[in-house]
C-alpha cells in the first residue's frame, strides 16, 4: 500500500499533523491545514504528475473538521486512498463520512476527559505542596504520552485500514476508555478537593465562611452544570471588583 | 521581564492553543509557572496558574465555539501581579485573567474570520502546493501576532488596575485566596456533573477526598 510513498514522505505529512489547526477557518474550517499536511504524501505518490498532483491538493483544502489528535487518523486513510487510486469522489465521500465522529470521540476522549482528568492531577500536586515547576513538568509528561500516542495509533491506523478504518475506531472502545478515565477522574477530583480543603493555603487556611461558600458554588456547578460557568466567572470578577471598590471607599 | 518580551511569550504560548501541536504548554499551569519563572516570582506565577486552570477546567476549545483563551490570560495575569505584589494583587490578577481570557476568546473569533478571507474558496483556481504551504505559515504568523498583541493590550490595562486597586484591597491572604476558590469550585462541581454525576460516584468521590485529606496532612 504505502509502499509508494516514502518514508520521509509519511514522516512529514506527520509532521505537519501538528500544525493541521493553524489556518482554522469558518469556511473550510481545518480543509486547509488537512491539505497542507497532506502535500508531502500527495508529492511523493503523483512525483513527475504535476497536473495530478494539483488536483490532489485541491481535493484536500475542501472543508474538513475533527479533533486535532483524531484527524490523523483522517490523513493516513486518505494518503492510503490516494495510494490505492480510489478516485476524488470516494475520497471526498469518506472525509464527510469520518470528519463528525472522529471529532465527537476525540471531543469527549480528550478535551473533556483526558485532559481535565490530569490538570486536576497536577493542581492537586500543587496543593499538595509539590514546587509548581515539577506539577507543571509532570503534567505535560502524563498528558503528552497519551496524546503522542493517540496521534501515532491514528496515522498508522489510518495509513493500515484506508476507508475501514471506522472498523478499526469501533475495536478500539473509544467510549469504553472515556468512561473508565471518567471513573478514574473522579477519584482524582476528590484528591483536589481534598487538597483544597487540607492542603496550604488553600480553603482550610481561609476560614469556615470561604469554604462554606465553595461548598454552595461546587453545589451549583454541580446541578446546573455548564450554563453557570460564565455568570460563575462574573460573579467572581464582579465581587473582586466590590471589593476593590469597598477597599477605596474605607 | 519587559512588555515585549512577555507580549513574545504570550504570543508563542497561545500558539499552541489552536495552531501548533496542542501539547497544553498554553494551559494555565504552565504558562503561570514559566511567566512567574521569568519574572522571578516562581511561586506567585504557579498560584495564579493553579487558580486560573481550576476555573478553564471546563473549557474546551471544541469546533467552532468561543472559548476563553488560557494562555494569554495566564500571562497577563502573572505580569500584571508581579510587579505589585500583596494579597490583592493575587485577587485582581485572577480577575483581570478571567476578562482577558475572553478577549483572547474574542481575538481567535476575529483571527478565523480572517482566514476565512484568505484560504481558497472553491471557485479559486486550485493553488500549488507552495502557496499553501506559505499561506498556511503566514496565518501561523498572523497567530502569533494576535497573541503577543493580546498580551500586551492586557499588561498595559492589568498592571494599571493591579497597581491601582491591590495596595487598597480590604482582604487579608488566606481570604483572598478563598475569594478565588469559590468561583473555581463552580468549575470542579461541572466536572463531577459531566463525569457521571453525585450519586453514581460518591464512594470514588469520598475515597479521593479522604486521600487528598490525608496527603495534605502528610506532604
Amino acid at each position: 500500500m504505502s509502499a509508494r510513498i516514502s518514508r520521509a514522505a509519511l514522516a512529514s505529512t506527520f509532521a505537519r499533523s501538528f500544525l493541521i489547526q493553524a489556518s482554522w477557518n469558518y469556511r473550510t474550517m481545518v480543509g486547509t491545514g488537512f491539505g497542507f499536511a497532506m502535500i508531502p504524501g500527495i508529492r511523493s505518490l503523483f512525483r513527475g504528475r504535476e497536473a495530478e498532483m494539483e488536483a490532489a491538493v485541491g481535493r484536500h483544502l475542501e472543508h474538513f473538521n475533527a479533533h486535532p489528535y483524531l484527524a490523523s487518523i483522517a490523513l493516513g486513510a486518505s494518503l492510503r486512498l490516494e495510494a490505492d487510486e480510489a478516485g476524488p469522489e470516494t475520497v471526498r465521500r469518506f472525509k464527510t463520512a469520518v470528519r463528525g465522529p472522529l471529532g465527537g470521540l476525540g471531543d469527549a476522549l480528550v478535551w473533556a476527559t483526558w485532559l481535565p482528568v490530569v490538570s486536576m492531577a497536577a493542581v492537586a500536586l500543587y496543593w499538595l505542596g509539590v514546587p509548581g515547576w515539577l506539577a507543571a513538568a509532570l503534567f505535560l509528561v502524563l498528558y503528552n504520552t497519551g496524546h503522542l500516542a493517540l496521534r501515532l495509533w491514528g496515522f498508522r491506523t489510518g495509513l493500515e485500514a484506508g476507508r475501514k478504518v471506522a472498523g478499526r475506531l469501533a475495536a478500539a472502545g473509544f467510549s469504553a476508555w472515556t468512561m473508565r478515565l471518567r471513573s478514574w477522574g473522579v477519584v482524582v477530583l476528590g484528591v483536589l478537593l481534598g487538597s483544597l480543603l487540607g492542603g496550604g493555603g488553600g480553603l482550610g487556611d481561609a476560614g469556615a465562611l470561604w469554604t462554606g461558600l465553595a461548598i454552595v458554588g461546587f453545589t451549583v456547578g454541580l446541578r446546573v452544570g455548564h450554563h453557570v460557568w460564565r455568570p460563575a466567572a462574573v460573579v467572581a470578577v464582579a465581587t473582586i471588583a466590590l471589593l476593590a471598590t469597598w477597599g477605596m471607599l474605607r | 521581564m519587559s512588555l515585549l518580551g512577555l507580549s513574545a511569550l504570550g504570543g508563542l504560548l497561545g500558539l499552541d492553543g489552536t495552531s501548533v501541536g496542542q501539547f497544553m504548554v498554553s494551559r494555565p499551569l504552565v504558562a503561570g509557572t514559566v511567566t512567574g519563572w521569568l519574572m522571578g516570582e516562581p511561586l506567585l506565577g504557579a498560584t495564579i496558574g493553579a487558580v486560573l486552570e481550576l476555573y478553564l477546567l471546563v473549557s474546551f476549545p471544541t469546533g467552532g465555539s468561543r472559548f476563553p483563551e488560557g494562555a494569554t490570560a495566564t500571562v497577563v495575569a502573572v505580569g500584571s501581579a508581579a510587579t505589585t505584589g500583596g494579597p490583592g494583587s493575587l485577587a485582581v490578577a485572577v480577575a483581570v485573567g478571567l476578562v482577558w481570557g475572553h478577549v483572547g476568546g474574542f481575538s481567535i473569533t476575529g483571527l478565523r474570520r480572517l482566514n476565512a478571507s484568505l484560504v481558497p474558496s472553491e471557485d479559486d483556481p486550485t493553488p500549488s502546493a507552495s502557496a499553501v504551504a506559505w499561506l498556511h505559515v503566514g496565518t501561523l504568523a498572523l497567530d502569533f501576532l494576535r497573541g503577543a498583541v493580546v498580551v500586551a493590550g492586557g499588561l498595559i490595562f492589568g498592571r494599571a488596575l493591579v497597581g491601582a486597586l491591590a495596595p487598597i484591597w480590604p482582604l487579608d491572604a488566606p481570604a483572598s485566596m478563598g475569594l478565588v476558590l469559590v468561583g473555581a469550585a463552580v468549575s470542579l462541581g461541572i466536572l463531577l456533573r459531566d463525569f457521571g454525576g453525585f450519586r453514581t460516584n460518591r464512594v470514588r468521590l469520598v475515597i479521593g477526598i479522604a486521600l487528598g485529606l490525608a496527603g495534605a496532612r502528610l506532604l
